[in-house]
């Protein structure tokens, strides 16, 4: 009976997991910026998109951001490892947090809303579950760099979006004079465009921990062995690719209207700055939004040109940032509360 | 009068269809400015010659036809919509000048005095020099926006400076003493007046060419 209710857990969490790789190629809106400056075609453009945030789920998902979710932010007291139905609250907590936020309109990050909700469910694991204690129920070190991340990255994108602005602009982009020069350098720009969103969208694939983290979860706690992983996670990849091509296109589409009069060599700093704090950050195991990055490259673009920034919505924004981590940790604790009391834990 | 060849036309790239489209309309449109000023000297026979000629000619189509099939195959990427409306500006120039044109044919008219006359003179003396100092900038932008915006700079002070002589020329109009036939001073105020339109469209043209070089060009 029990086998069975674990194998049916094990299932949920995989499908879980694979649709949770399918939403995060499906909110993935990286390829606007493409389109928008016409560079290649749309169905072209969604299939590079596709198999790049696929190859770079694929490619990370030996280690990285799925170690630190799936296993190195527990500490020594849970052996580093969940339990299934930990999972399934981490999982069940942070979608509902998504789903309210989406239907509220508030601009969430299901990074800070997973992490948020692993240590919820830890928490309380720890509070009601007899030999851990607070003190080694988490990788502290791991943790906080994983937060400390959370704010560095953006201000990084930040600095590097507004510095690389400013030094094309001194040496390259202030020097071209007319509209053919402009047109013949923004010509070259493209194709830099195309090569800096490719890169972004790897570097976004292997960052996306969330679904792969799931799975490794299940490879550490011995639920699925070191082949099914890899099955699952070619799943995911596959998944990923498909909710770009099905279901992003709608939301790139959307945006890449409003981004006609962008031009490419603006398009390529904030994707090769973003690029760049989600590859660091990558290598270093540290989950981070990479909506945030990207908002706080566009605003790095935007102050250095000189144009006005909504100070007041970037607040608004800013809020719901910093207030995912909390509720999300608060009503995955409380759900795993509420299943601990049934015996399920 | 500028005649090129459909092969030649063949060959010539975007920037280089927008020159020679500027160039024609902007030698209608001093054509026709002479032509007026024919009218003011009562060479009737010349000014009459020079407004058929802004009517009749339409070398321009064949630059404006070869234009619009070029940029609607063109790979220009973000430049494209923009250099679209800066030659349909130009093309407004030549409706505009058209209009007045056949207007001006209408009716034979003379000027009341030589103050008049020389007031009139002055002002298409301002309209000539905006109407090619807005060639030059239009033929400057593909190369040199800087230079554009400043020549454009330059179109807008020349305008400023051209309204107040048109409405003193309105003013010593509505108060001659004189009774005046009516049609002598609807004609002449409704040449005054096209002549503002026609350099109203020049200096609102210039405002969108400073628009399209503060658009494009990045300051350090």
């Amino acid at each position: 009976m029990a086998d069975d209710l674990n194998m049916i857990l094990v299932v949920i969490l995989v499908v879980m997991a694979v649709a949770l790789a399918f939403s995060i190629g499906a909110n993935d809106e990286t390829l606007a910026s493409l389109i928008g400056a016409g560079v290649i075609k749309f169905k072209i453009a969604l299939i590079i998109g596709g198999t790049a945030i696929g190859a770079g789920m694929i490619g990370f998902s030996g280690g990285f951001v799925p170690e630190t979710v799936g296993r190195s932010l527990l500490g020594e007291g849970l052996e580093s490892k969940y339990t299934n139905i930990m999972l399934l609250t981490v999982l069940i907590s942070s979608i509902i947090w998504l789903v309210v936020g989406s239907f509220a309109g508030i601009p969430l990050s299901s990074t800070h809303s997973l992490i948020g909700s692993i240590v919820g469910v830890v928490i309380v694991y720890a509070i009601f579950q007899g030999g851990v204690t607070l003190d080694n129920a988490f990788n502290y070190t791991k943790l906080g760099n994983v937060v400390l991340s959370w704010f560095i990255s953006p201000i990084s994108g930040f600095v590097i979006t507004f510095l690389l602005y400013k030094v094309s602009a001194k040496f390259f982009l202030s020097r071209l004079k007319g509209l053919n020069q402009i047109e013949k350098s923004e010509k070259s720009f493209k194709w830099l465009l195309l090569i800096s969103v490719i890169f972004a969208e790897i570097w976004v694939g292997a960052n996306s921990g969330e679904a792969l983290g799931i799975l490794l979860g299940l490879r550490v706690n011995g639920s699925i062995n070191s082949g099914q992983y890899i099955t699952f996670a070619i799943f995911c990849a596959i998944f990923a690719f498909l909710g770009i091509y099905f279901a992003a296109r709608y939301v790139i589409r959307n945006l890449a209207s409003h981004m006609i009069d962008t031009r490419p060599s603006e398009g390529f700093i904030i994707q090769m700055s973003s690029a760049i704090i989600l590859m660091i950050a990558t290598l270093w195991a540290l989950p981070i939004s990479h909506s945030h990055v990207i908002v706080f490259c566009i605003i790095g673009m935007s102050i250095a040109q000189k144009k006005e920034v909504d100070y007041k919505g970037l607040g608004k924004m800013g809020l719901y940032w910093v207030l995912t981590f909390p509720i999300a940790a608060f009503l995955a604790g409380f759900l795993y509360f509420i299943l601990s009391s049934f015996g399920l834990s | 009068m500028i005649e090129i060849d459909e092969k030649e036309l063949n060959k010539l790239s975007i920037d280089k269809l927008t020159h020679i489209f500027m160039d024609a309309i902007n030698q209608q449109n001093i054509v026709l400015i002479e032509g007026i000023e024919f009218l003011v000297e009562e060479n009737f026979d010349s000014f009459e010659k020079n407004l058929r000629y802004v009517i009749d000619t339409n070398t321009e189509v064949k630059i404006k036809k070869k234009f619009e099939s070029k940029i609607f195959k063109s790979k220009l990427m973000f430049s494209k919509a923009d250099r679209l409306k800066l030659f349909n500006r130009i093309n407004e120039i030549k409706n505009i000048g058209e209009f007045i044109a056949n207007k001006m044919l209408l009716y034979r008219v003379v000027f009341p005095d030589e103050n008049f006359k020389s007031q009139i003179q002055d002002v298409l003396k301002s309209l000539k020099l905006i109407s090619n100092n807005l060639s030059t900038a239009v033929k400057s932008v593909g190369s040199d926006l800087s230079k554009a915006h400043d020549i454009c700079e330059e179109v807008k002070d020349e305008r400023r400076r051209m309204r107040e002589k048109e409405w003193q020329l309105l003013n010593r109009l509505y108060n001659y003493d004189m009774d005046y036939l009516s049609r002598t001073f609807i004609y002449l105020k409704e040449l005054v007046e096209d002549i503002m339109m026609l350099a109203d469209h020049i200096k609102t043209f210039s405002e969108s060419i400073q628009f399209l070089a503060t658009k494009y060009l990045i300051f350090d």
